[in-house]
């Protein structure tokens, strides 16, 4: 059969098209919302119109199999009109207050989570991992999956002082927002990268591939027509694996990930903040991370009962200081928690006043 | 065609309430065999704690530099469903909303020439079609395009714009952020599918500083809806949160940064001056205030994950601009800021390591923005400024 | 100077190069722009409507785009030789 005939440059539809009767009538018109459940909640306009929102749990990978379930399901209980969250949530716009209950009751005899909505653990935003990605150190899905089963509750009912929003990225490149989140979690290395001298001719730029390095480790091996690698110097961040594949960072028995907390993006109460390294390393023990779930529940565990309403992880942790944080997880402080590179010098602490 | 392989580890992974990936990934396999190699090379990944992915050389359609991620399977022989397994980015609609009919279409476009495997979305906030060929990859262009959906960026370019919710269905939001994404996603469509930059450059807008698009975090160009002038205050419904139970005292006076509230049981005051606009209070008493009458937007450059010399937070640039259609003023802006970078950048560097590097004098100059207190904490504490003949006049 | 001419000098140039660096959008135009006198923006016209029709094709490596002379196997695959 012919292919129907191309067009370029017309960017994606107008969004327009797809915004529920309700949503065109009271665009931008919209007076306050109210949250009615872990995963429900209603906005009210200043026309008087009601829009309920019911959110549900998503993988992020989706088969089409189940985006046409969760497409059938809107059909049958909103219109068809539906938006996925910028955390990749989904989310049923329902105008017919009836039709919530039966909606959320399908869904949960369908094993769907409701929830995510409010001061809860919402779905972790997270990276391709061994599912897709060259430069995975992690699998991120699985660490998801495995840290949500055991947050769950944190998704759909129990209540925290703030939003605590947790991300996984597999690799440092951290295609997503690890470092300013909560509580996430990041692939690391920790050995120097091993060099394929046969390759590197071939595939790679030597002058891109030493500049690329951060700390300056790399410098031509004119003999090979190679690179060398100043084993002092690499921090393994593997920029140099980026722009030069043969030049191999993974170490898989090596390899694993830390746990850093205390960042945010929104500008209320106090500026958004960087994550900081809470815990330096976990090796990978797929399926389920054990070690590393269960460290995710102790930071947050700590938070929940020792935090003010209101304070997101990283307030919570400034106003107690870090030596306190470290001190009620009963995480082990170690050489790697002091910053040796580019903020270095704004991390060590320059007064007299401080707590055991 | 599934069940080609046995995957003890992965199946640990569809126990428990979190939806499984694996089961996706399962339902997928059923009728593709590329999706049942994925579950197998993932299963080997799982035994080994390594990936085996290779990726780059295709990067798209015929004219386009973008949108396509070509990636192969380094095991093509043990897995050759996903000798190849591309990506295809589609733009996503603004605010991530669609009919099921839309999304429908999608699926099914995207069965007859893919794995049946997406993402919903993607980091940039594409919709990601996550593995075909390299032979599909003409015929699902014109099927999507044909239909009114376009590639999205990947390379030295351009990448998508997203957004939050803004206007559709959040009260908060200062700025038509739905809007502003379509328009410059229309606005930069060469940029967008045309690599020409020295490195990637995205745009993401949020309607408040509630940021629910992380814009501050993950975008060179972070567009921030803010307001000039009061907050608008309800009494009444002041009362009834008390009613209910909320501590006014403790949880929105005590708490505001500024210290420019004060309730005395009856009535909440605001000293407007003093308010940094911090979205505190209106978060938490969403009936009882809302943002001040003028609306535009703060614009901030430079944020970015920590690859290479650490994470960067974007920046104030542009305290307050007007963000009303047709956005001229931000369109001409964004010109500006991207024309400076595009001449003065190192291949590979963001705009937020170049504004470090030649410092920010050279790029407000060149983008035509004066100095202001506002763009930063504190002024310098070192004695070592640069004086230009600009200077002495 | 008429688009095909400019065309060929562009392609002449990328055969020159191919193997030596990997060239971004940007250096063949400056490249182009200095040989011919013509407008950067000329070239960079002339270099689009060469991609648009496979004489040329961005890839992507070591972590950035660049623009190269198509393999046999990118022209067949987009159906441009048989």
């Amino acid at each position: 059969m012919a292919l129907p005939k191309r067009q370029t440059d017309i960017g994606p539809p107008k969004y327009d098209q797809f915004l529920p009767p309700i949503i065109k009538k009271n665009y931008g018109k919209w007076k306050y919302h109210e949250e009615l459940s872990g995963g429900t909640m209603v906005h009210v306009a200043e026309s008087g119109d009601k829009l309920y929102t019911v959110r549900v749990a998503s993988p992020r990978i989706l088969s089409t199999e189940t985006i046409r379930e969760i497409c059938d399901l809107s059909e049958k209980y909103c219109d068809g009109y539906l938006r996925f969250t910028t955390r990749n949530n989904v989310e049923f716009l329902v105008s017919d207050q009836s039709k919530v209950d039966p909606l959320v009751a399908e869904l949960k005899q369908k094993k769907y989570l409701v929830g995510g909505i409010g001061d809860r653990v919402s779905n972790i935003v997270h990276t391709q991992g061994w599912v897709h990605c060259h430069s995975a150190c992690t699998d991120a899905s699985g660490l998801v999956k495995a840290i949500m089963d055991d947050l769950h509750e944190y998704f759909t009912t129990k209540e925290l002082p703030n939003k605590v929003r947790l991300a996984v990225a597999c690799c440092v490149n951290m295609c997503g927002a690890v470092h300013c989140s909560d509580i996430a979690v990041v692939a690391v290395h920790r050995k120097v990268p091993t060099i394929n001298h046969e390759l590197v001719p071939k595939v790679c730029e030597i002058p891109t591939t030493v500049a690329s390095c951060p700390t300056s480790a790399i410098r031509p091996n004119p003999k090979d027509k190679s690179v060398i690698i100043n084993e002092e110097k690499c921090m393994y961040c593997g920029n140099c694996f980026t722009v030069c594949p043969p030049i191999d960072i993974h170490k898989p028995e090596e390899d694993g990930v830390a746990i850093v907390v205390g960042g945010k993006v929104g500008s209320l109460r106090t500026d958004p903040k960087f994550s900081k390294l809470a815990i330096p390393f976990f090796y990978n023990e797929p399926p389920r991370w054990p070690k590393v779930v269960a460290a995710i529940r102790n930071i947050l565990e700590t938070y929940e009962k020792n935090a003010m309403k209101h304070e997101r992880v990283g307030e919570w942790i400034e106003r107690i200081g870090w030596e306190s944080f470290f001190k009620l997880t009963g995480i082990e402080f170690t050489f790697q928690h002091i910053d040796d590179f580019t903020f270095a010098r704004d991390t060590f602490r320059t007064s007299a006043a401080f707590k055991y | 065609m599934s069940g080609k392989y046995k995957t003890p580890m992965l199946d640990e992974l569809e126990k428990g309430p979190w939806p499984s990936f694996v089961t996706e990934i399962k339902k997928a396999a059923k009728k593709s065999s590329m999706a049942d190699d994925e579950l197998g090379q993932l299963e080997k990944s799982y035994k080994t704690k390594r990936g085996y992915w290779k990726h780059g050389g295709i990067v798209g359609v015929l004219g386009y530099g973008g949108g396509v991620i070509g990636r192969y399977s380094s095991l093509p022989e043990e897995f050759p469903g996903i000798a190849h397994f591309h990506t295809v980015r589609i733009n996503q609609t603004s605010g991530f909303f669609y009919t099921a009919k839309a999304l429908k279409e999608i699926c099914d476009i995207w069965d007859k020439y893919g794995s049946g495997l997406t993402n919903m979305h993607g980091s940039t906030g594409d919709l990601v079609l996550l593995g075909t060929t390299t032979e599909n990859l003409e015929a699902i262009f014109a099927e999507y395009s044909s239909r009114g959906w376009d590639l999205g960026g990947s390379g030295s370019a351009m990448r998508t714009p997203s957004c939050c919710v803004g206007p559709g269905r959040c009260e908060w939001s200062n700025i038509d952020t739905l809007d502003i994404t379509y328009t410059l996603t229309q606005e930069f469509q060469d940029e967008l599918h045309r690599p020409a930059f020295p490195y990637k450059f995205k745009i993401k807008t949020a309607g408040c500083a509630v940021d629910c698009v992380a814009a501050i975090a993950r975008a060179d160009m972070s567009i921030i809806g803010t307001w000039k002038g009061n907050i608008q205050i309800d009494q009444a419904e002041v009362k009834k949160y008390a009613d209910k139970g909320m501590n006014i005292q403790a949880e929105i006076i005590d708490m505001c940064p500024t210290n420019c509230m004060a309730y005395d049981g009856k009535t909440l005051k605001i000293n407007d001056v003093e308010c940094n606009r911090c979205m505190h209070c209106i978060a938490k008493m969403t009936k009882a205030l809302r943002s001040g009458k003028e609306k535009g937007a703060t614009i901030l450059i430079g944020s970015k994950a920590p690859i290479v010399v650490g994470s960067l937070l974007s920046w104030v640039i542009v305290p307050f601009i007007k963000a009303d259609a047709p956005y001229t003023e931000l369109k001409e802006l964004i010109r500006k800021i991207i024309g400076w970078w595009d001449d003065t950048a190192k291949p590979r560097e963001r705009i937020g390591e170049v504004i470090e590097s030649e410092g920010m004098r050279p790029f407000l100059e060149a983008i035509g923005v004066p100095p202001m207190p506002q763009q930063v904490k504190e002024p310098r504490k070192d004695p070592f400024f640069f004086w230009s003949e600009s200077d002495f006049k | 100077m008429e688009t095909a001419e400019l065309q060929d000098k562009i392609f002449a140039y990328m055969e020159k190069m191919k193997g030596k660096k990997k060239l971004k959008e940007k250096d063949v135009i400056k490249a182009l722009a200095e040989e011919t006198s013509e407008a950067p923006d000329t070239v960079k016209k002339a270099l689009r409507g060469m991609i648009d029709v496979g004489r040329l094709m961005y890839s992507y490596g070591g972590g950035a785009s660049s623009v190269e002379i198509p393999s046999e196997e990118y022209l067949r695959e987009k159906g441009l030789i048989k």
